[in-house]
């Protein structure tokens, strides 16, 4: 145990993560149809906004594999929390998780899950943080797989990918704004596993306006 | 591991049949297999032809055509399942699919269904029925709903089958007729006619049941092939026996008589066969316990003046009703007998208010009257004890008596109204009832109303004409209302523009479906979010009948759907179209009725969100043919004149 932090991280990494890195760093070939890919959709509630401070309450995921969302494979894990929510919990309503589970377990059935799939989430970017911040005790610092935001994805569908940012009105481009723009039934809404699947049926209606506007393979979703 | 998702998902199936048959681990397990497609509209599920999936679906939202070719086959909407081939069959889909509207389909893996058909009868029951499975449901056609609504059950809570309803009450023979394994043919049959039964238990020493002879067994097993009659027993019994245990459930026993196709059940101690016997079900037995026949109760009635007798006898027929409504007895019989038991018991009412006044006015006893029922009642479709609506008619006086009359036959109305109203009936909220006395009048001042809402039609008077118009006489002088009838087709020949303005009327009826094709319920009250039945969807077909046949100057058919017959008989270029209308007028009377039952009230509001699947597109396919006559009329009565 000592404070040097160079030079054996990697060493450090346990096998678990190990297998989960490799996988999630193979690069999936261009022209591969989204047909084929997998996709699987996160969702984490915290206690508050801010990834640096706030803590993990729940998480859910749910897989999509052929353009079909996969009941089987959703997954929702909730944790006790040493911080006292804030104010996020009265937009979630978590108070008193329902099922706790250790941090270890959760980390590694969530890699386990996400292996190489794509990493799907609305405003992914702060799930992520929150979990490599969540992570860090086990040597992890980063999900190498490749992402998509659905929210990016639904502004450069009306936008195209050269988007002025300055005209887009984000407002317009929440969950709740594009579950009633697609006609999604926002049932369970703030709970993980509930904006999890809210999502997963959100890009498959996106994955289809993609495919309309000539977006057919991994190369062009990911351009 | 149950999360949000996977209740989610199981939350909408169990809405809709045949989820809606499974327990809640079933239910949690199909859940959690499976697996949802978005397809947009132009796209093609699955060809005619196609060999299956693995599994079949269920349609989340959207709308999907089943076609062959070219012809459209069915619409399926939310809720719906199709393609269930693969799971009965494993035979290519003989239609095929495509995506209408932008559809959410849930896929269910039909491994993860194969094993719950095997221990669940109702949902195999489902599928067997033929329903939803990849096989046509003409939507347009009201006859093979009605068919199909014999499997369901009424109980929205409950979806099982219809058949297995609960009846507390079940009679059968404890004195079971039984005979020694020894005896000789000769002897059971004699000791079957000697007790008058049609079945005989052989037992053995310590009353075990070990076979059984019928009727039948006798004149296909002996008489037919002449065998001899002192041949024990043994050689001509059915053997091994079906037995129950004595405190079985109804649809326990029924069930088992209507699986092994027994027309006797035989019931033991404990149930196996290795028990003394202690009593026997026969269909017969099933069939009393059922219900009361509509001519004991008729009879009951015309032999008492008793109010509390009389109230428990149509308390009984209420239970009889049921029973004819839940086993998909004709609605025309339904409706006569019901009609025949409220109109014996209105007849009594008047004998007991006659009885009661007579002391009193002995001069008012040769005067004619009539006492008229109206709305509901008057057109013979009044099922529940729903608001009576009622009147009296006399005939005209010289003012010397005309003054004492008033009073004598007004006391005579509220009499009979008390009457109705001690047995049950509902009273009138409109106050058009024979205790008004605004509605007991002479028949010229009849005549004068009459002439009145037709010469002058106001809202109100509209109103009014629609309870009046079916008024039929349930006791007294036929007379007087024979007079009154041909008065108002005269008046009525004289100014047909009336007809134009019933017409309008008949169409305010609010629209029974919203923009999206979902059922407009009340949007405040006491009956927030629940459909209005008899506004939304009886009276503007009752209204439009009562119209029709008045327009064609008919009498003496009051009954809505017996108009609509009539009418196709009148018009047979439409004769498809009203009898879709009076089918579908029969089916919305035994859902109300049915409804009523339930709740124990005038079941007019129903809660679109508890229904089954089933009864929701039931409910749905009875309004198409009221949108194409509501069409029909705004051309033939000129209506889009009138709105100017």
């Amino acid at each position: 145990m000592s404070w040097w932090p160079f030079g054996r991280k990697k060493e450090e990494q346990p096998p678990w993560l190990n297998a989960y890195l490799k996988e999630a760093r193979k690069s999936i070939p261009g022209i591969r149809k989204i047909q084929q890919l997998s996709f699987v959709v996160l969702d984490t509630e915290a206690t508050g906004f801010d990834p640096k401070k706030d803590e993990l309450l729940s998480c859910g995921i749910i897989g999509i594999e052929e353009e079909k969302i996969k009941i089987s494979s959703s997954k929702e894990w909730q944790f006790a929390s040493e911080k006292s929510p804030g104010k996020s919990a009265t937009i979630h309503g978590l108070i008193h998780p329902k099922n706790p589970i250790e941090l270890k377990t959760f980390c590694q059935e969530l890699l386990g899950n996400l292996r190489g799939s794509i990493i799907v989430g609305h405003h992914i970017g702060f799930d992520l943080d929150l979990l490599c911040k969540t992570f860090q005790p086990f040597g992890f610092n980063q999900f190498p797989n490749p992402k998509i935001d659905t929210m990016n994805l639904a502004v450069r569908l009306d936008f195209g990918p050269q988007v002025d940012w300055n005209r887009v009105r984000k407002e317009d481009y929440s969950l709740d704004a594009l579950c009633e723009k697609f006609n999604i039934p926002k049932e369970d809404r703030h709970t993980a596993g509930g904006d999890a699947f809210l999502t997963a049926q959100l890009l498959l209606k996106l994955l289809k306006q993609a495919e309309k506007k000539g977006i057919l393979t991994y190369q062009e979703l990911f351009r | 591991m149950a999360n949000v998702i996977v209740n989610r998902v199981q939350e909408f199936l169990k809405k809709h049949p045949p989820f809606s048959f499974l327990n809640q681990d079933d239910l949690a397990s199909v859940a959690s297999q499976i697996e949802i497609q978005y397809h947009e509209k132009g796209e093609i599920l699955f060809e005619k032809g196609d060999a299956p999936e693995a599994h079949f679906f269920i349609l989340k939202e959207g709308q999907i055509e089943l076609k062959d070719g070219e012809e459209t086959k069915d619409f399926c909407d939310e809720g719906d399942v199709f393609g269930v081939l693969a799971l009965l069959g494993k035979r290519p889909y003989i239609l095929t699919a495509a995506v209408l509207e932008n559809s959410l389909v849930y896929c269910i893996p039909v491994n993860a269904f194969e094993e719950i058909l095997q221990r669940n009868s109702k949902v195999a029951l489902f599928f067997a029925a033929g329903f939803a499975s990849g096989q046509v449901v003409i939507r347009q056609d009201l006859s093979a709903g009605q068919k199909a609504r014999g499997i369901f059950k009424k109980d929205n809570n409950d979806h099982s089958l219809l058949i297995f309803s609960d009846q507390s009450e079940i009679r059968f023979s404890e004195n079971v007729v039984c005979i020694a394994a020894e005896s000789s043919i000769q002897q059971a049959a004699e000791k079957m006619a000697e007790k008058e039964v049609s079945s005989v238990v052989i037992i053995n020493s310590e009353k075990y049941p070990v076979g059984i002879i019928t009727d039948k067994d006798l004149r296909t097993k002996v008489v037919a092939k002449a065998i001899s009659l002192d041949l024990p027993v043994k050689q001509i019994m059915s053997s091994p026996v079906v037995t129950k245990k004595r405190d079985s459930s109804f649809s326990d026993l029924y069930l088992s008589m209507i699986k092994n196709r027994l027309h006797h059940l035989i019931l033991t101690e404990d149930g196996s066969a290795e028990s003394p016997v202690c009593g026997i079900l026969s269909d017969h037995d099933v069939l009393l316990s059922m219900g009361n026949s509509p001519a004991v109760l008729i009879n009951a009635l015309l032999n008492t003046t008793d109010l509390t007798e009389m109230r428990a006898i149509r308390d009984r027929a209420e239970t009889m009703l049921r029973y004819y409504l839940e086993n998909e007895v004709s609605m025309d019989f339904v409706a006569s007998v019901m009609t025949e038991i409220n109109d014996v018991i209105i007849q009594q009412a008047t004998k007991i208010a006659r009885s009661k006044l007579a002391p009193e006015f002995p001069e008012m006893q040769g005067i004619k009257f009539a006492f008229i029922s109206l709305g509901s009642e008057g057109r013979e479709e009044q099922l529940l004890r729903t608001d009576q609506d009622n009147a009296l008619i006399y005939e005209d006086l010289p003012a010397s008596v005309q003054v004492k009359a008033a009073n004598y036959f007004h006391l005579m109305g509220s009499e009979i109204v008390e009457v109705l109203l001690a047995c049950g009936f509902a009273s009138c909220p409109g106050e058009i009832m024979a205790s008004n006395p605004k509605w007991v009048q002479p028949l010229s001042k009849w005549k004068e109303y009459f002439s009145e809402w037709i010469l002058s039609p106001t809202q109100e008077s509209l109103m009014q004409a629609s309870i009046f118009f079916d008024f039929r006489k349930i006791t007294g002088s036929s007379s007087l209302t024979d007079e009154l009838s041909a008065h108002i087709y005269e008046e009525i020949q004289s100014k047909k523009a009336f007809l134009s303005f019933m017409a309008q009327n008949a169409l305010k009826n609010p629209p029974p479906l919203g923009f999206f094709k979902d059922f407009m319920v009340e949007k405040s009250g006491e009956h927030r979010d629940q459909f209005d039945i008899k506004a939304r969807a009886m009276m503007p077909l009752a209204d439009l009948a009562r119209l029709l046949v008045l327009s064609h100057g008919i009498t003496g058919i009051n009954n809505t759907f017996k108009r609509f017959e009539k009418l196709g008989q009148l018009e047979p270029n439409y004769e498809s179209l009203f009898n879709q209308a009076g089918k579908a007028y029969e089916i919305l009377m035994r859902m109300r009725a049915l409804e009523g039952l339930q709740n124990d009230n005038s079941g007019r509001f129903i809660s679109p969100e508890h229904m089954g699947k089933l009864q929701r597109q039931l409910l749905k396919n009875t309004f198409s043919p009221l949108a194409e006559l509501q069409d029909i009329m705004e051309v033939r009565f000129q209506l889009a004149y009138f709105r100017k």
